[in-house]
């Protein structure tokens, strides 16, 4: 299913100066898609474009059929959860704990909902003696794993995630990537940006090469 | 064919300088509009981004007429406009007062954002060609960096309450006030941990290693900018001496 | 022959923990030396070389025992001013290191402080943005690039101060296979020139340059076995 379409997708910073340039692009719910490509192709532009936190200069982004220039981004969320490359832009909290849980307290959940759907996550992640400890705190790794906890928190059907083993060392990774692998089998598909190679290798169905703003190839595994 | 000019980042302060001294020195509304006119002229000669310019003004607007209301309801001389029962809410010399100071602010704000058309590290340089010690020079530039790395971290924090699903235009007043004054102390904690690691980044670049410092960078005045700054001076207190022994 | 770095018994812990998070390192790096360390992300790499560096415990506080000498000298009792003429650190994260409204002031900016002469600046700012393969970035704001390029940039800048020490904080993280080539290639040329590496990093490729590879784990230092 197309759940994510690009057509004919440019986007500019400055006039004359294009990051993506006529991208025609047709995104599967259930695969994993990596997205690669050298430093300043492009790659994390077409993530948020992608995800509607940037609007294209020209072209037109569709999630679900619906174009996403007439979706907020808090709609847009509901569906696909973002990680930024700096993990650091997800924190606005004081506790590790109270990051997890914020959204749905502020949502009104119910308190045991939120309590074990926080513990879930802060085992799935390693980070229960970091419970109390300030999120901008926190080693590197630490950081990335409890960026992408928060993303999880909504129970999102779709995943982009921008550089997501920045600072993981090998056996972290290992760990990412079985926790992607078991989203993949609840049904949760994924966007990929990465140049690491083994990690995209590992997980990917579908990769994409990106080279100054355009695709370069478009290879299925 | 037309030689571009380019002009040193100290002969900008003077205009700036002369410019507001002028809008705050000068009394009538009229000389006043010149005087916005003038600004808006030159910045557009120093291909300012006015765009941007406006819709800082058009944020501040709200505060500006607020003021403007506050002076006016305050002047009590003059023909009354408009009054409820004793109050003289609008007289004629209290519209003349608030208009003045909003073009005043206008003024100030349009002036102020020729300088940008100058790098941080250009200004610094010319500032420190002028005598002021470089510390206190690159000091004042980072704090001037440091108001954007505080909106960065605003904007970036918006949209991540955003990506989790808070729908921050359709909730209410009271919830959106709890929700800004509750993530006001980990933003402002963000930046100034940010901007510690960027102090310590600049330590370990060598800064203060030595008493003084050697510069990539050396500006070098031409016959237009002393021309120019001349001309502003002499403008300036050519004007303002008239307005004076009006 | 004096060593450029040595550390005896070293342990620390900051002010807000409880547990000291290095416990009892010794090491001694030879002058001309790669030496890497790597370890779980947590375990108090960074912290290390924060301490080799002054950052701590100049600007950073915290409770230290033992002690870390620089060319013979204790880091507590020089000055970070003076330690910045010879030991360079570039952080992981390119954010809080790029500050300069063009690429040429920020790599410009380390030697103008080293009160190096003009002339000299230039030559080095060009030849360091051509090790980095940046030339054409040269007039651009640091903000507009992207991660792997702006750490390419803060790469550059800490190169153009020439230090004797460099330490290198996780640098390729976000830095893509090419340019991953450069570093690995600028790595071996200041071996070289003499100059002493110390670096933190996973990626195997960059550990392989190392002489030698340590592996911090519960605060103390041992060999690294693959």
């Amino acid at each position: 299913m197309d759940f994510i379409e690009l057509k004919d997708l440019y986007f500019e910073y400055k006039r004359g100066k294009p990051i993506i340039e006529n991208i025609n692009l047709k995104i599967n719910k259930y695969e994993i898609t990596a997205i690669l490509g050298p430093n300043g192709s492009g790659k994390t532009t077409l993530g948020k474009l992608m995800m509607g936190i940037l609007k294209p200069t020209k072209g037109q982004v569709n999630i679900s059929n619906m174009n996403s220039s007439n979706m907020t981004l808090a709609e847009i969320s509901s569906k696909i959860g973002y990680l930024f490359q700096n993990p650091e832009k997800h924190f606005f909290c004081n506790t590790v704990e109270e990051e997890l849980g914020f959204a749905l307290r502020f949502n009104g959940q119910d308190v045991d909902y939120i309590n074990r759907r926080v513990e879930e996550l802060l085992i799935l992640f390693q980070l229960e003696d970091k419970k109390g400890n300030c999120p901008l705190l926190l080693s590197q790794g630490e950081k990335q794993r409890l960026a992408i906890a928060t993303i999880l928190i909504n129970n999102p059907e779709y995943l982009i995630l921008d550089e997501p083993t920045t600072g993981l060392d090998s056996h972290r990774k290992s760990v990412l990537i079985n926790i992607l692998k078991e989203l993949t089998k609840k049904g949760i598909g994924m966007t990929i940006i990465s140049h690491d190679h083994f990690f995209i290798k590992e997980l990917s169905h579908r990769r994409i090469g990106i080279h100054r703003g355009e695709i370069i190839y478009d290879k299925r595994s | 064919m037309t030689k571009e000019v380019k002009l040193d980042p100290r002969t900008k302060l003077v205009i700036v300088l002369c410019i507001s001294t002028l809008g705050i020195a000068v009394r009538d509304i009229i000389s006043l509009l010149l005087i916005l006119t003038l600004a808006l002229t030159i910045s557009i000669i120093f291909k300012v981004n006015l765009k941007k310019s406006f819709n800082k003004i058009k944020r501040l607007l709200y505060l500006i007429i607020v003021i403007a209301i506050i002076q006016s309801i305050f002047s009590s001389e003059g023909d009354i406009i408009l009054s409820v029962g004793r109050v003289m809410l609008l007289t004629i010399n209290g519209l003349e007062k608030s208009f003045q100071f909003i073009l005043r602010i206008i003024i100030v704000i349009i002036s102020a954002t020729i300088i940008t058309s100058s790098s941080s590290r250009e200004i610094v340089q010319g500032l420190v060609q002028w005598g002021l010690p470089y510390d206190i020079a690159f000091m004042v530039a980072l704090g001037i960096r440091f108001l954007p790395l505080l909106t960065e971290e605003i904007k970036d924090s918006l949209i991540a309450i955003q990506l989790r699903g808070i729908e921050i235009r359709k909730i209410s007043i009271r919830k959106r006030i709890s929700l800004y004054s509750h993530i006001f102390t980990p933003i402002l904690a963000g930046t100034i941990l940010k901007a510690e690691k960027l102090s310590t980044a600049i330590e370990m670049r060598g800064f203060r290693a030595y008493d003084s410092r050697t510069s990539y960078l050396v500006l070098k005045m031409s016959k237009w900018d002393y021309l120019i700054i001349f001309i502003s001076i002499a403008f300036t207190s050519f004007y303002g001496i008239i307005c004076i022994f009006r | 022959m004096i060593n450029p770095i040595e550390i005896n018994d070293l342990y620390f812990r900051y002010i807000t923990s409880t547990d000291y998070i290095l416990n009892g390192i010794n090491l001694t790096v030879s002058k001309g030396e790669i030496l890497a360390i790597t370890g779980l992300s947590g375990m108090g790499k960074s912290t290390l070389l924060n301490i080799i560096c002054g950052i701590i415990p100049h600007i950073r506080k915290g409770d230290i025992k033992g002690e870390a000498r620089l060319w013979g000298r204790d880091i507590k009792d020089l000055k970070i001013a003076d330690i910045s003429k010879r030991v360079g650190i570039v952080f992981q994260d390119p954010d809080i290191q790029l500050f300069s409204p063009t690429v040429e002031d920020e790599i410009a900016f380390g030697p103008e402080n080293l009160m190096v002469e003009r002339e000299e600046i230039g030559r080095r700012i060009e030849n360091v943005l051509k090790i980095v393969q940046m030339e054409d970035y040269r007039y651009e704001n640091p903000n507009n690039l992207s991660g792997g390029q702006k750490q390419l940039i803060a790469i550059a800048a800490v190169l153009a101060m020439e230090p004797d020490i460099l330490l290198l904080d996780e640098i390729t993280s976000q830095i893509d296979d090419y340019g991953k080539e450069r570093i690995k290639g600028i790595i071996l040329n200041l071996k070289e020139n003499g100059k002493t590496i110390v670096l933190v990093d996973h990626n195997r490729d960059i550990l392989k340059l190392a002489d030698r590879i340590l592996e911090l784990k519960n605060g103390k230092l041992s060999i690294k076995g693959w």
